[in-house]
């Protein structure tokens, strides 16, 4: 994130710094008060869908959907507790039927539960951001409410290819996912059984130096 | 239809709630509560994020970046136009909407070009928002193959779906 990051924005800046240098301060400020104005409507949208989701905590209505659903989730994230699995299972419902602001803390929750406490993304969470980020909506409303605004003869045109390239794209993405786990997997169990040999004191020390400087 | 699904899905649990003696008010309460300190902590995350899109949109780089990557497109059989949505689409969502609404505006809602573009933004997501947001409040630091293997999947799904545009 942090390389991909500064790149975007030393790569902006020198560009910005040819064609207009007078306007990259105000481009940086309209990024930054954009977000402080999405924060806002989310803040609205979170507080309704929090309020609705721990109503529906309350009536049990959660342990209802996991227990129909548990039989996918629990194939696909291995090892996840209940708790894991029920907002997984509530995450992905509220982006199926195109509820994005539901699914966001839906899906942070979610994360919270799976992590491991290490700075690493476990594989199931990996496998869990890919899911979300590829979309998995039945019905793409914005988009067809978007074509009917601007005139379209048939706005939900699009249904039907947008479901089957959600699919495609999400199936991908899962089968990637579980191939690149496999692989990591197996990378730490051949570094487990044949560790490297002892090098001299000195080689080690500049090892170690050289990784923490990396 | 669907307009009804939302405000009644909303009433049946706060009146099944009503009847289970779960207290409704405190529920509200809680769950704005909750939103206040969830957005705390998403907030630097989306603002940093934000400010790198507006400069890379603004600055130009997009438009640029689109020009030298158009011959892909052609060789996997994409028009060439969907370029500039195709790398804004993974960074923000709004500025894939506008993007979009200006193809509909040049190309006519129902061309070919546009009924592609509608498809790819209507079955991707927003990458990298949703990389940050989703790991913001973990002590996650190092996503590991998460973006490459969403942007793969993403991108296989928007060259999915030039084609099906040409038979549906």
């Amino acid at each position: 994130m942090n390389v991909v990051f500064t790149i975007m924005i030393i790569a902006s800046l020198v560009m910005l710094i040819v064609v207009s240098p007078e306007s990259a301060f105000s481009i940086m400020i309209s990024g930054a008060s954009s977000a402080l104005k999405l924060a806002f409507t989310l803040i609205a949208i979170y507080a309704i869908w929090l309020s609705v989701l721990s109503l529906m905590e309350g009536i049990g209505l959660n342990r209802m959907l996991n227990r129909i659903f548990k039989p996918i989730t629990k194939r696909l994230f291995k090892g996840e507790s209940d708790l894991a699995l029920e907002y997984i299972t509530l995450n992905f419902s509220a982006n199926l039927l195109g509820m994005g602001g539901a699914a966001t803390p839906l899906g942070i929750k979610a994360m919270e539960c799976m992590q491991d406490g290490s700075d690493k993304a476990t594989d199931n969470m990996i496998l869990f951001m890919v899911i979300n980020s590829t979309s998995i909506q039945l019905l793409p409303a914005t988009i067809i409410g978007l074509r009917s605004s601007a005139g379209s003869n048939s706005p939900s045109d699009i249904i039907l290819p947008s479901l089957i390239a959600t699919i495609i794209s999400t199936a991908t993405g899962v089968v990637l996912a579980k191939l690149c786990a496999k692989l990591a997997k197996k990378e730490q169990k051949k570094a487990v059984e044949n560790p490297m040999p002892k090098a001299p004191l000195y080689i080690q020390n500049t090892v170690k130096t050289g990784t923490v400087k990396k | 239809m669907s307009k009804y699904i939302l405000p009644a899905f909303i009433g049946i649990v706060i009146i099944w709630a009503f009847i289970k003696k779960v207290p409704v008010y405190d529920s509200f309460v809680k769950g704005s509560k909750e939103s206040i300190t969830l957005i705390l902590s998403i907030f630097p995350y989306i603002c940093a994020v934000l400010i790198a899109v507006e400069l890379f949109s603004l600055s130009g780089l997009n438009s640029y970046l689109a020009k030298i990557m158009s011959p892909v497109l052609t060789f996997l059989g994409m028009p060439s136009e969907l370029c500039e949505i195709l790398i804004i689409r993974p960074l923000s969502g709004n500025g894939s909407l506008a993007l979009l609404e200006g193809i509909y505006e040049n190309y006519g809602v129902d061309s070919y070009i546009a009924r592609c573009a509608s498809v790819i933004v209507g079955a991707s997501e927003t990458v990298f928002y949703v990389g940050t947001v989703y790991f913001s409040t973990t002590k996650v630091k190092r996503l590991r193959y998460a973006i490459p293997i969403s942007l793969v999947a993403c991108y296989v799904g928007a060259v999915a779906s030039c084609i099906l545009c040409r038979f549906i």
